[in-house]
Parts: C-alpha cells; sequence; structure tokens
C-alpha cells in the first residue's frame, strides 16, 4: 500500500501538466459548444446549427475519403516498398535513405511544391503528360471535381507509405532467419515467404501503424489547406479544415467548438472499435 | 531409393575455406550423426545438404540425383531446426501441415497426416495450440512432426536437444532413436555432443576443422580411433595421452616410467608416440605403476580417481570401491590389449 502511493506522488506532476495541457482544453472546448459568444448558456443551439449546415455532411463524406484511401494506398504502397529493402541487393542503403525524403520534408513545402507541380499551365506533371501526348489537353487537377480529392489523397499518401515502410521494414528485420529457412525447406517460394511468414510476424506492426494513420488522417490539414484551403466549392473540404474556418474564419467559436465536440465523439468510437477488433489479435500475439 | 552421397564437397565464404573436401556414403534408413567441436563445420555441411547454403566445389546427391543447383523444395528432405523454428502465428496443427498446405495436398489428407504423426509424437492434445503455449520438449516434437508428416527421403537434424534440459534429452535421445526404427528414414543428425552420438548412430563422421576425420560405427571409432583427435574426442572421460618413445619392446614415458608392451608395437626402436589409455583401463594392481591421487569421485557404482602418472594429469575409472585419499599412492597396471598408440609427430594410429 505505501509503495502505491509514493508511485503516484512520483508521477503526480506528470499527471499535472497532463491535465493542464489536455483535459482543460478539452474542458473548455466542451463549455464553448454549449455557450453562445457572451458566454451564456443555449443548450444544443451549437449543435443543431453546425449540424444543419449544408457544407458539414459534405465535410463528413469527404473525410471519409480522404482518411480511408489515404490509409488503403500508404499501407499498401508502404509494406510493398517495406518488403522490397528487406531484401539483398546493391545500394540497398542509399534506396532505404532516399525513400525517407517525403517523410522528412516539412508538410508545408511538399503541400506547395505539389501545388506547383500540379499546376494546369506550369506544372510539371501537365508537361509531361501533353509533350508526349499521353493526354491532349492539360488537366486541371485541382480545378477538377473528379480529380482534386484523389490528386490530395495521393500526395497524402507520397507523405506518408515511407513512415510506414521504415515501420514495417523494422519489424520484418526481427524475423528470425531460420522461419525463412523452415518455410523453404517446406516448399515455400517468394510470394509464400511474403504471405504466410512476413505478413503474419509483421501484423501487430501495422495494425498499429494504421491506427495512427488513421489518427493522423483525421487531424491532417497541412497538405489541403496548403493547397486549396477545402475549396473549390468545398470538394476538400474535410472537417477538421471546416473547424479551423470556422473558428478562424468566420469567428465562429462556438459552432467550431461544437463540430469539434461531434468530430471528437465519432473519432474515439472509430478509434474504439478498431481497437476492440483489430488491434486485439487472436491468441498468437506475443 | 533415399541414400545420400557427398563427394569432396567444399565450401568457402569469400576467400575462407571452411569445409575442405568431405566425402561420406550414407546408405539408404542409416542413421548417420555428424559430431565435432562446435566451429567444426557440421550445420554447414547439414545446411549444404538441405540446399540452404550453396555448394562451393564437390558433388551431393539424393536417392540418385545430384542436387547441388536445386532448391531445398525439389530436395525431397525435412529438416530440424536448433531452435526449432515453429512458425508462432500457426497453431500446432498449422505448422505441422505448413509443407502440405503448399504442396496443395487435400485438406482431409493433410489432417489425416498431421493427425497420425501427432499420434507418433503425443501432440494431439497440442493441436490447437499456439508454440508459444508449450513447454521446449512439447516445441522440439512439433518440430519433428512437421518433419514426419512430409515424409521425404532425408530426415535433417541440427542439434535437436541441445535447448533442452539433461533429462529431456536423454529421453528424446531414446524416442528420435525409436522413431527411426520405426520409420526407417536416412537420418542426418548433427551434434557436438559425443554421447549423443555414440548412443543413437548407425555410423558416426567425426568431423574437424572442415574435415573428416573418421567415419565408422560407434564402437569402431571407440575401439580403433584413427588418430588421437577421435581418441580424444569419443569416450567419457576423455582418453589419457602419456608422451613417451618406444624403447626395446616398452614404452618410456618422459619422466622415465617403464611400461612394457605386449603385443609389440608397430614402431620403430626410439620413435616418439604417445600412448593413450582410457580411463577404464587401469587396474588395480599392487606390482602396478605408483600413480598419486588427486581426487576421488565415487558415483557408487564406479569410482572415478583423477591422479599424476608418468607426470601426466590422468583420469582412471575403478568398478571397485577405493579406501585411498588425495595424496596417497595408488598402484595401477594398464590393460596391454587397450592400450593405443599414435605417432607423436603426426598423431595418427600405428598399426601393427
Ligand atoms: N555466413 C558465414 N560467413 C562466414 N563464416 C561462416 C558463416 N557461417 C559459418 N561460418 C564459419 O564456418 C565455420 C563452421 O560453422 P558451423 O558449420 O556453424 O559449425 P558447427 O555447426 O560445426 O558448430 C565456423 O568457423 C564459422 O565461423
Ligand atoms: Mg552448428
Amino acid at each position: 500500500m505505501v509503495r502505491q502511493s509514493t508511485g503516484l506522488l512520483f508521477v503526480l506532476p506528470a499527471l499535472v501538466v497532463l491535465a493542464m495541457l489536455i483535459a482543460y482544453p478539452v474542458f473548455y472546448t466542451g463549455l464553448l459548444s454549449v455557450t453562445d459568444q457572451q458566454g451564456a448558456f443555449v443548450g444544443t443551439n451549437n449543435f443543431a446549427a453546425v449540424l444543419g449546415a449544408r457544407a458539414t455532411p459534405q465535410a463528413f463524406w469527404n473525410t471519409l475519403w480522404w482518411v480511408g484511401g489515404s490509409i488503403v494506398f500508404q499501407v499498401i504502397l508502404g509494406v510493398a516498398t517495406a518488403v522490397l529493402l528487406n531484401q539483398n541487393f546493391p545500394g540497398r542503403g542509399i534506396v532505404r535513405s532516399v525513400t525517407l525524403i517525403p517523410w522528412v520534408i516539412p508538410g508545408i513545402v511538399a503541400a506547395t511544391t505539389w501545388a506547383w507541380m500540379f499546376h494546369t499551365e506550369f506544372g510539371i506533371i501537365n508537361y509531361m503528360m501533353t509533350a508526349p501526348g499521353l493526354i491532349e489537353a492539360p488537366i486541371g487537377w485541382l480545378s477538377n471535381r473528379d480529380t482534386v480529392l484523389p490528386v490530395m489523397i495521393a500526395i497524402n499518401v507520397w507523405k506518408l507509405f515511407p513512415f510506414v515502410a521504415i515501420m514495417v521494414l523494422a519489424g520484418l528485420q526481427s524475423i528470425p532467419n531460420d522461419l525463412y529457412e523452415a518455410a523453404r525447406v517446406d516448399g515455400a517460394n517468394f510470394w509464400h515467404e511474403v504471405w504466410h511468414i512476413m505478413l503474419p510476424q509483421v501484423r501487430p506492426v501495422i495494425v498499429a501503424v494504421t491506427l495512427l494513420l488513421v489518427i493522423w488522417g483525421l487531424n491532417s490539414i497541412t497538405i489541403i489547406y496548403a493547397i486549396t484551403r477545402g475549396g473549390p466549392a468545398n470538394l476538400t473540404l474535410i472537417t477538421p479544415i471546416q473547424i479551423f474556418r470556422l473558428a478562424f474564419e468566420s469567428f465562429q467559436f462556438n459552432q467550431a467548438a461544437a463540430l469539434s465536440v461531434i468530430f471528437f465523439a465519432v473519432t474515439i468510437v472509430v478509434v474504439f472499435i478498431y481497437i476492440r477488433y483489430l488491434a486485439s489479435s487472436p491468441a498468437e500475439a506475443k | 531409393m533415399g541414400a545420400v552421397t557427398i563427394r569432396d564437397v567444399r565450401k568457402n565464404y569469400g576467400s575462407v575455406a571452411v569445409i575442405h573436401g568431405v566425402s561420406i556414403d550414407i546408405a539408404d534408413g542409416e542413421f548417420v550423426i555428424l559430431v565435432g567441436p562446435s566451429g567444426c563445420g557440421k550445420s554447414t555441411l547439414l545446411r549444404m545438404i538441405a540446399g540452404l547454403e550453396a555448394i562451393s566445389g564437390g558433388e551431393i546427391d539424393i536417392g540418385g540425383r545430384v542436387v547441388n543447383n536445386l532448391h531445398p523444395k525439389e530436395r525431397d528432405i525435412a529438416m530440424v531446426f536448433q531452435s526449432y523454428a515453429l512458425y508462432p502465428h500457426m497453431t500446432v496443427e498449422q505448422n505441422m501441415g505448413f509443407s502440405l498446405k503448399l504442396g496443395k495436398v487435400s485438406k482431409e489428407e493433410t489432417r489425416k497426416r498431421v493427425t497420425a504423426a501427432a499420434q507418433i509424437l503425443g501432440l494431439e492434445p497440442y493441436l490447437q495450440r499456439y508454440p508459444r503455449n508449450l513447454s521446449g520438449g512439447q516445441r522440439q516434437r512439433v518440430a519433428m512432426g512437421r518433419a514426419i508428416v512430409r515424409d521425404p527421403q532425408v530426415f535433417l537434424f541440427d542439434e535437436p536437444l541441445s535447448n533442452l534440459d539433461a533429462k529431456l534429452r536423454v529421453q528424446m535421445r531414446s524416442e528420435i532413436k525409436a522413431l527411426h526404427q520405426r520409420l526407417k528414414t536416412t537420418t542426418v543428425y548433427v551434434t557436438h555432443d559425443q554421447i549423443e552420438a555414440m548412443t543413437m548412430a548407425d555410423k558416426i563422421v567425426v568431423m574437424h576443422d572442415g574435415i573428416v576425420e573418421q567415419i565408422g560405427t560407434p564402437l569402431e571409432l571407440y575401439d580403433r580411433p584413427e588418430n588421437m583427435f577421435v581418441a580424444g574426442f569419443i569416450g567419457s572421460p576423455a582418453m589419457n595421452f602419456l608422451p613417451g618413445r618406444i624403447d626395446q619392446g616398452a614404452f618410456v614415458a618422459d619422466d622415465g616410467t617403464r611400461i612394457p608392451l605386449n603385443p609389440l608395437p608397430p614402431a620403430a626402436e626410439g620413435a616418439r608416440v604417445t600412448l593413450g589409455i582410457r580411463p577404464e583401463h587401469f587396474r588395480l594392481d599392487p606390482e602396478g605403476i605408483a600413480a598419486k591421487v588427486v581426487t576421488i569421485e565415487p558415483t557408487g557404482s564406479e569410482t572415478q580417481v583423477s591422479a599424476q602418472l608418468a607426470g601426466q594429469d590422468i583420469v582412471g575409472v575403478f568398478r571397485e570401491r577405493l579406501s585411498t585419499a588425495p595424496g596417497a599412492d595408488l598402484r595401477v597396471s594398464l590393460d596391454l590389449n587397450a592400450v593405443h598408440l599414435f605417432d607423436a609427430a603426426t598423431g595418427k594410429r600405428l598399426v601393427a
């Protein structure tokens, strides 16, 4: 008993700091969401207002596409890269370092660079596609309603797949070599090794990384805000950007807070379901 | 059908040669043990047979087929690893059935063969468990089950018992032996433990620094070691060696102790030789050579004595219960039919 309370004393300073940094803003956001600008209690008015706004459902679906699309490709590309980098080939060290570049570049720099590359008239991408005749006319990547969100997702995938690759690679490198050898003696070819040894062995890493990607995806505004600010016509408006714009462009702090609370609740549910059903792997997990 | 022939096989890692031309003939159904000190190249040789390591020179032939350029999966072999190398994310049943699954054997047939193997090894209650929920001995059995299920031409074992405790090791020794008598599959088994080799093998291959020192049945190696290395490696406690020379039909140790030899040694008068005598080939003899006792270790059934004899530390094992004490003199003679003579320069056995 004595030991327990002593332990508590030791973690107390950290708990106090955590409480101030996390609990206070959460609590204050909750308070803002049920008051008006004068601080008077208004019940669920703010919630009704944000839920009634036309942008809200659109932002919700955009967020779903944004997070879902990003994660699928980040994980597939990241795992494939990791498997590749785990093979023995000359110059592997250099390739490993180069792979990390997108992850190291600051988001705002990457976003601005990509915005220029996708520019309709001056962008290198349209140039490279029109010059050899792949497409006839330049595409307005960032203004076309069918391309703008996929382009955002592509940039996000480019930015984060190295992170997945490095984490999975670390997992792959901890697989004992004799598992591969046993599999080879058992008759496995390379694809069998990937499917029956590598993937099951790095499954816990993939699960954990995916959870991180979900959270980052839900919170990330840098790339989209820097390039399109959610436009055109709200086509790339995701909920965190909607909150940001409500608060700092329209100065509707109370509605922004209400939307934050809803978003927070949905996020918690998503993360909870994820941990409950995916992160809790079957009996074999270590 | 499952014979293995190894012809002048060599292995280099870059410019470093670790196997210098090894030739072994293994008959179908034989249980052959590669034994030798750590680092002598046993695992490397086994892995070359398995196809996990490229062969730098020579030929390996399994069941009448040169396998030098075949993948492990095309060699029809099964291997039990020292670490067991069980797939941690698969149940015992899945571990054992994995090779059949890759070989596109039907589910029904797989189940039948896995069940049969589990029955032989007493693994039935554990089929649905994961490896981490098994004891060391059970894991070891699963690793063997994985090999049995495939019914291959050759079993390869790399020090399969070295991670088990002493008691379990002795038990598994006889189980593996019994399994071999039942399945009669050609087996190549690697160990550094000469007792394991002596008790299990039909034929022992003693390796040392990448070469074969001697091939023979356990008793051949014990009774007629071809050189001092084999003589010293096989048998426990190890053979005693006394350096000296031949003088008028007798052996004269470096300190002058004279041991008359009968039969006469096949060595030239005055030649430098090493006399080898196993601990159990000393006899208590009031007329014998004096040995100064250093320690006495009675085990009940026999007594092990370390002593100084002819200026050398020797170990003797006696069936009698000795009433002597450290520091006392013990008079012993040598069983002359069990004396081994080796050329001091080459270490080779001197044969009559
Ligand atoms: N990949 C490797 N590269 C270089 N040397 C190696 C390699 N693997 C093994 N060796 C060397 O080959 C020798 C034989 O090794 P090994 O076959 O594992 O010995 P054993 O199994 O008899 O203990 C050792 O000296 C070891 O250092
Ligand atoms: Mg070894």
